[in-house]
């Protein structure tokens, strides 16, 4: 109890509180930097906080962390080029809702789903980290495979209209991710004796090409009449009482799915956002409102994606096990300061991990005001004309898919992406299923063979353990769910109650 | 009007930004190529690393602790590029074949993946022999771990089990083709028992499925899972090096079990074949000089990386004796892996 009074009486010295506040105004403006990932900033920020003290500079990139969550979401609303990939879900509401008008209102639940998503995933940190830190450890490849199915399941809700093209588009996301080397037995598959293509197509360079190449051959390709709708706010940015009442059961789940998205190794907000939205999909009574500028679809991807922060923190403390790759990167500067990540921390190093926690708490209150004005800001990005925004947009795109390899293939690897996006755009092929199935298929595969290895082949493995056969369970009524043989029992019952 | 220009003016400053942190990404590029003419003066600009995995991994992380010291004694300043992918193979191959060869671009070398990567697929086109081996800075040892809740309390119980049930222990590795993989594979060539290997997209991966009890055991390094050692949650039942580690030295080594297996992971630096003799030197005599520096010591002590200093010729020789050593057991196990 002491270390946790300690830590927050650490955080609040002058010096903490603006590096934090440093830390997260960076994060946002790097968020929303198609291409520049809060990976990435974490990385080059790091040789800086060498200097400070440890608890000084592993706060400062943790809110770094927390403000590119938030930070992505502003020019996938604006834009729709998603910032991070972590808001690749909150384009499919955010965009059509700036379309029409409301650009501030869908900035403004953003921030505030956000603010409660990072605050309740703190809260779990601060209180519950040790308890939670052990889910980390059981989940293994039978479970990540059940994961992965699941997610794949996202697909099919994401296919509004035609789930045809919906199952297309995500099948060919699921082909490409097996380009690279096989996980299992070393040998390249489909890359033509590129060695560039040994680690496969990383589903961050197709999404910067996806999302935001077609953005701008769209905008070269309209007039100017669009953008004038984006870029006056006339309605109140923060929601109302009333709008935030009718979402917060949505915030509530999304959180509680980013927390333990963030927890298990290997998923992070990429994943989480796609969860987020499609829970809040199940259980709304307006299904048909989401994919048309419904807030809810955006509240539900934001609140998701920052619940990660504080979510893949746990493992990070509790047990040296990085949730995510940026608390991955994290760990790294940790060694650098010469803490040895792992169980000790929480013991040994009580003071720095609490002032950690209290930081990324901090974090989320600033974020909440620095979104504030710069997203009044943000939103005259749309006063610029169509003809500059564009190229804005695709030399954006280049310096991002560069930076993330430092490899100029990327960058045509990218650019292919963004001419298949713009015309499966014209024939109306959604683009986001094939980014689920790029970003859950690699974990599939890997997971399947690893799984099957160790039951010489027996696929009754993914049964015996009660998290994968409950998860293999809830995707199996997500089929049932889309097909109308579901529809058909709901009647059946209906009538017989009446 | 004025408002209008402001934002403009926001915008701009935005992009100048973003532009600048993109600058420090890249990095420099690199030298032009040409001939290598001896410098007195070397080095007399800043010395690019290439690092073939991304930031904040096992290279970085010695490019982290290296860095500072070597600056100093080079008088110059480091500047790390990442260029990640391929196991290493897309940075060592840009090393070997597009970068001139005047001292100014090191990199990273791990082994075995140094060797592995070009042994496992004919499409890797770089060898040994295309380097100038600088120094190795720390070999971390293999070492065997079993969850704490493991019924293997000492290394007996684990080979005993392992005869018993030939070919049904679960023992994850970090990855096809890595260090661990091939200790794994070496020890069952000197134990003549066989194992079901489980290849994991890391390290980390790896111990965690043996912490979770996913999997049986982990072959794994000292120092990815020291502190996971010291603080109860695994297990160490072996290491194999040539003499106990001081940091676990209640863990018997598997000479003294009565297996001949010294096996670990190994990083150093190297630079292109044919760099100018004075810049050679130079680079290594900063090396035998960090090696003395206690500062440096303890920063190495403080992540559990163990030192293992070996300069020019013996850091060549000692990648030469592995390139053959693997190569003969990649050969008399490739047919059974590719089936």
């Amino acid at each position: 109890m002491n270390d946790i009074m300690m830590g927050l009486l650490n955080v609040v010295s002058p010096f903490n509180l603006l590096v934090i506040a440093a830390g997260t105004g960076l994060g946002i403006f790097v968020g929303a930097m198609p291409g520049l990932s809060a990976t990435m900033a974490i990385a080059l920020l790091l040789p800086i906080t060498f200097g400070m003290d440890p608890a000084s500079g592993i706060s400062m990139l943790a809110s770094l962390y927390l403000g590119a969550m938030y930070g992505g979401s502003i020019s996938a609303i604006l834009l729709r080029t998603p910032g991070t990939p972590a808001a690749a879900a909150t384009v499919l509401d955010g965009y059509p809702m700036a379309q029409q008008g409301r650009a501030g209102k869908a900035l403004g639940v953003s921030l505030t789903a956000s603010l409660i998503g990072g605050i309740i995933s703190s809260i779990a940190l601060l209180t519950i980290a040790p308890a939670l830190g052990k889910v980390a450890l059981s989940f293994g490849p039978v479970e990540l495979f059940a994961i992965a199915v699941l997610g794949i399941t996202i697909i099919g809700s994401l296919s509004s209209g035609s789930p045809i093209k919906g199952i297309l588009s995500g099948v060919v996301g699921l082909m490409i991710a097996l380009v690279g080397m096989d996980p299992i037995s070393g040998t390249p598959r489909f890359t033509f004796g590129q060695i560039y293509l040994f680690n496969g197509i990383s589903f961050i360079i197709a999404l910067i090409g996806l999302f935001s190449i077609p953005q701008a051959l769209r905008l070269v390709e309209k007039d100017d009449g669009l953008q004038k709708v984006a870029s006056s706010i006339k309605d109140k940015m923060l929601p109302t009482f009333k709008e935030l009442k009718s979402m917060t059961v949505t915030m509530l789940r999304s959180s509680v799915i980013g927390v333990f998205t963030g927890l298990i190794p290997g998923t992070g907000g990429d994943t989480a956002c796609w969860f987020g939205y499609n829970e809040a999909k199940r259980f709304s009574k307006e299904k048909e409102k989401f994919g048309t500028g419904h807030p809810e679809g955006v509240a539900a991807a934001e609140a998701a994606n920052n619940a990660v922060v504080g979510g893949a923190l746990i493992p990070t403390i509790t047990l040296g096990i990085p949730g995510s790759a940026a608390t991955a990167v994290l760990l790294g500067g940790l060694m650098v300061h010469g803490i040895m990540p792992g169980p000790t921390l929480m013991t040994e190093h009580s003071l720095i991990t609490y002032t950690l926690i209290w930081a990324v708490m901090l974090a989320n209150i600033f974020m909440f005001l620095e979104g504030l004005v710069l997203t009044r800001a943000a939103v005259s990005v749309t006063k610029i004309p169509n003809k500059v925004i564009a190229p804005v947009i695709v030399i954006l795109c280049v310096i991002g898919s560069f930076t993330i390899n430092n490899s100029i293939v990327d960058v045509f690897v990218m650019f292919t992406f963004g001419i298949i996006g713009y015309f499966m755009d014209k024939i109306n092929i959604p683009t986001a299923p094939m980014v689920v199935g790029m970003i859950l298929g690699m974990m599939l595969d890997n997971s399947m063979n690893q799984s099957l290895l160790m039951s010489d082949g027996s696929w009754m493995i993914f049964l015996r353990t009660p998290v994968s056969a409950i998860l293999l369970l809830i995707a199996l009524i997500s089929v049932l769910q889309a097909t109308p043989l579901f529809g058909f029992i709901k009647n059946r019952f209906k009538k017989t109650t009446i | 009007m004025f408002k209008k220009s402001l934002w403009k003016k926001a915008v701009i400053s935005g992009l100048a930004v973003s532009l600048m942190l993109t600058m420090t990404a890249c990095g420099t590029p690199n030298q032009p190529a040409g001939t290598s003419k001896v410098e007195s003066d070397y080095p007399n600009k800043p010395i690019t690393v290439l690092q073939g995995f991304a930031a904040g991994g096992g290279s970085d992380q010695l490019a982290m602790l290296t860095g500072p010291y070597l600056q100093k004694e080079l008088g110059n300043t480091l500047v790390n590029q990442y260029i990640p992918g391929a196991t290493g193979a897309i940075a060592w191959t840009q090393l070997t074949k597009q970068t001139a060869a005047d001292g100014y671009t090191l990199s990273i070398t791990n082994t075995p993946m140094l060797m592995t990567n070009y042994l496992m697929n004919t499409e890797i086109k770089y060898t040994i022999d295309e380097l100038t081996p600088i120094a190795n800075v720390v070999t971390d040892p293999g070492i065997l771990v079993v969850s704490k809740d493991s019924p293997f309390k000492t290394y007996q119980d684990y080979i005993n089990y392992v005869k018993a049930n030939p070919g049904q222990l679960t023992i994850a590795n970090s990855g096809t083709g890595g260090d661990d993989f091939f200790t794994i594979l070496q020890w069952q060539k000197a134990t003549g028992l066989s194992v079901k290997m489980i290849p994991f997209t890391g390290d980390g991966p790896s111990w965690q499925a043996a912490a979770g009890n996913k999997v049986q055991a982990s072959s794994t390094n000292l120092g990815v899972v020291y502190s996971q050692v010291k603080a109860g949650n695994l297990r160490a039942l072996a290491i194999y090096s040539e003499k106990r580690s001081d940091l676990l030295p209640d863990v018997p080594t598997a000479k003294e079990l009565g297996v001949d297996l010294v096996a670990g992971s190994s990083r150093g630096y190297s630079a292109p074949k044919g760099i100018p003799e004075n810049a050679k030197k130079k680079l290594i005599d900063s090396f035998t000089a960090i090696a003395k520096d206690p500062a440096f010591l303890k920063g190495l002590q403080d992540a559990a990386l163990p030192i293992d200093l070996k300069v020019g010729d013996e850091y060549a020789k000692y990648l030469k004796d592995q390139e053959t050593e693997f190569k003969s057991i990649w050969d008399s196990v490739n047919d059974t892996i590719q089936k």
